[in-house]
């Protein structure tokens, strides 16, 4: 009888030794911002349709640049730990260039075009870089122009089309209302990757870039505007004094405290200002597209983050699977009814389902189709590190806009020769 | 004694030794030396199409160049010449405080230690927030007695002092840990016979306190250069190094090169310059030390 028992549990206890020999464990990585909650729910989703493998979602770093600093040493190591990695819009270009992303193509076949050409077109040229697929969209994110719909009405003002317009309307509203606690306008002025766009908007505003055919840009009138905007703004005391030590998330705060006028950040605010229980905000903030100048185009800085295939992992074949399951419109559904992420997929932003749990999201598919690119180089962190310390240090003032912009050419020269 | 027991002994002291000899090559010597060569390659991540050729001492002359690396040692240098004497007289007014007949000794040295025990990193987070514009506490102070609030960390001249004053709290009970262990030391019956001759408190302090404590000073002293040299997490914590570039250290400029640029070549360049400024700034006690224990 014993002997039996002993048997049956033997048997028993190979067979399950033996199924999990056959699981194949996948380990994404993402970050705190990005909710790892929604994720995991996606996963469990994933589970229970494909037997046989588990997911396990490791959290990371609160910012870009801290997620990219972990992974980092990761990569540099060849670490195989991770099998899917989660990454900033600006980061496939680095990616490809390091050969830390392994192409998609293959594993996409004959799919390709078709899987390509369902995405809004910004999200198909930030993930494939010379003519490879590095990586596929998970969510979109762009930076918009958030303003107090109540104050703008009271006022008889509408949203502003050019910073000039935002100026005016911020400071007769900060006339008007007496509030000490009340700014007209703000954006990222911190050393942080944020700060890039408070140079860039205002620059694509004016119909130039960085860069054109390739080489540096920055010789012209169009790319002093950005810093004579920003000291304009902070002269009329429409921009914070402290603007310099102002960092994405700081913005929010000030937004839903109801301290501000305008805002330029990302779209998550709009969730949060609507539903947290301390907003006192509710009901009383529209979304627009950012201004620019007299030129009347207005642009906007594209976010949003990509899923990648670590070079280093174990289970390639599996792993682009999940990509392609994370990829779809199905979960880009998912993860606009429970987080409010904006969808790549034009489809999606049509969905009632997704329309009713984000209004918003009607005007805010448009803005995210025009959203550009930040300079697309393997080199692309030391020029964010150029832009937003010089940037930083003109907002703090101690640059003018002749020595921040001659210490960008300098510094950015040898990166676009 | 004869040669032969003296030459045993000196084999078992090497072999009592060696675990430890191997342990700092692995930990130590290998690590420096493999960052020595490495500075003399280029080994840039982000672009691999370009090898790791052996380029000589042109990462050195890259940072000859550099103007943010001079003033990435222009801010370390400012920032130990401030913080190290300014823990060391702060160190030693707590450690002086400390040493005092109180009833119960253990809430003095508790509070001692905390500063101590805290990660350095948090304590720039910490501050960031006492010093934030809007929020801060030290403007709230200077609103209650009617001064404008400061931009205390977006104006180059605020931030660095802003920085000195948590780098100064966070070191300095570590600088009076040391020393009030070397007050502890100094024989009672000193000061009373001192006391006796009728010397005055000041004079007790000039004559025996300060040359009776010189060890553990310089020791206090050693310890603070080397972190001081290495300054990074208050100010990563605090600045990020901002307004621009003007609270940045060398040791932040390195992390940059090397994590956030993955240029691992010029990275290893600039941290080879940094070792070698500190074995120059410390070689100066070293020599101190070498000398006082011949004595001995």
């Amino acid at each position: 009888m014993n002997i039996k028992k002993l048997v049956l549990a033997a048997t028993l206890a190979s067979i399950a030794a033996g199924t999990a020999w056959s699981q194949t464990t996948l380990r994404i990585f993402t970050g705190g911002q990005q909710r790892p909650d929604v994720m995991r729910k996606i996963a469990d989703e994933y589970e229970k349709r494909t037997p046989g493998v588990k997911i396990a979602v490791e959290v990371g770093g609160a910012t870009s640049d801290a997620q990219q600093q972990y992974l980092n040493t990761v990569l540099t190591s060849k670490d195989s730990v991770l099998d899917v990695v989660l990454i900033d819009v600006i980061r496939p270009a680095q990616w490809a260039a390091a050969g830390w992303a392994e192409p998609l193509d293959a594993y996409l076949g004959a799919d390709r075009q078709k899987v390509l050409s369902q995405y809004m077109k910004a999200y198909v040229d930030a993930n494939v870089v010379n003519g490879k697929v590095i990586s596929l969209p998970y969510f979109a994110d762009a930076q918009f122009l958030y303003y107090r719909k109540d104050l703008l009405e009271k006022y008889k003002r509408s949203a502003p089309k050019t910073w000039d317009d935002l100026m005016e309307t911020a400071q007769i509203i900060m006339q008007g209302e007496k509030n000490q606690n009340l700014r007209g306008f703000e954006t990222a002025g911190a050393p942080i990757e944020g700060t890039v766009c408070t140079y860039l908007v205002p620059l694509w505003g004016e119909g130039s870039d960085i860069t054109k055919n390739g080489k540096l840009n920055l010789d012209t009138p169009e790319a002093r505007a950005p810093f004579q905007l920003m000291g304009r703004l902070k002269q009329s005391g429409v921009l914070s004094p402290n603007v310099g030590e102002i960092a994405t998330d700081r913005i929010r705060i000030n937004m839903q405290a109801g301290n501000l006028i305008f805002a330029q950040t990302w779209g998550y605010v709009w969730n949060r200002s609507q539903n947290d229980a301390d907003s006192q905000v509710k009901g009383k903030i529209g979304v627009a597209v950012l201004p620019s100048s007299k030129t009347g185009k207005g642009a906007t800085c594209i976010g949003g983050w990509q899923l990648a295939v670590s070079a280093f992992s174990k289970n390639k074949a599996e792993a682009a699977k999940f990509v392609r399951y994370l990829s779809s419109p199905e979960v880009s559904k998912m993860q606009a009814i429970a987080a409010s992420h904006l969808p790549v997929f034009p489809s999606v932003y049509k969905d009632k389902e997704v329309l009713a749990a984000n209004p918003w999201f009607e005007f805010a598919g448009p803005i995210v189709e025009t959203a550009k690119a930040r300079p697309v180089t393997p080199r692309y962190q030391e020029v964010s590190d150029t832009i937003r310390s010089n940037m930083n240090a003109y907002l703090s003032g101690t640059k003018t806009t002749d020595v921040a912009l001659g210490d960008m050419q300098k510094r950015l020269s040898p990166v676009f020769k | 004694m004869k040669p032969t027991k003296d030459l045993s002994e000196r084999t078992l002291g090497w072999l009592l030794l060696s675990p430890v000899a191997v342990l700092l090559a692995i930990v130590v010597l290998y690590p420096v030396g493999q960052l020595i060569y490495s500075s003399f390659f280029t080994i840039r991540l982000t672009e691999p199409w370009l090898g790791t050729p052996f380029v000589g001492l042109e990462n050195y002359a890259r940072a000859w160049d550099d103007e943010r690396f001079w003033g990435a040692l222009q801010n370390t240098v400012l920032f130990i010449v401030v913080t190290v004497p300014g823990s060391l007289a702060v160190g030693l007014g707590l450690a002086l405080l400390a040493n005092m007949p109180f009833k119960r000794k253990w809430p003095v040295r508790l509070a001692l230690l905390l500063p101590w025990a805290l990660p350095l990193v948090f304590a720039g987070l910490i501050f960031r927030w006492f010093f934030d514009y809007k929020l801060g506490f030290f403007n709230d102070i200077l609103m209650k007695i009617g001064i404008a609030p400061q931009a205390w960390l977006t104006d180059p001249v605020l931030a660095k002092i802003a920085i000195c004053f948590t780098i100064i709290w966070k070191s300095s009970s570590f600088m009076a840990l040391v020393l009030l262990a070397g007050l502890q030391a100094i024989p009672k019956s000193l000061y009373e016979a001192a006391e006796v001759d009728g010397a005055s408190k000041w004079l007790q302090f000039k004559e025996i306190t300060i040359p009776m404590l010189m060890p553990a000073i310089f020791v206090a002293l050693i310890f603070r250069t080397i972190t001081a040299i290495q300054t990074f997490d208050i100010p990563y914590a605090m600045t990020g190094g901002g307004p621009g570039d003007s609270t940045e250290t060398l040791a932040m400029y390195i992390h940059k090169n090397t994590l956030d640029f993955l240029d691992f070549g010029y990275g290893s360049a600039l941290a080879t310059i940094m070792f070698v400024v500190s074995i120059i700034a410390t070689s100066g006690y070293l020599r101190y030390t070498q000398r006082s224990a011949g004595r001995d």
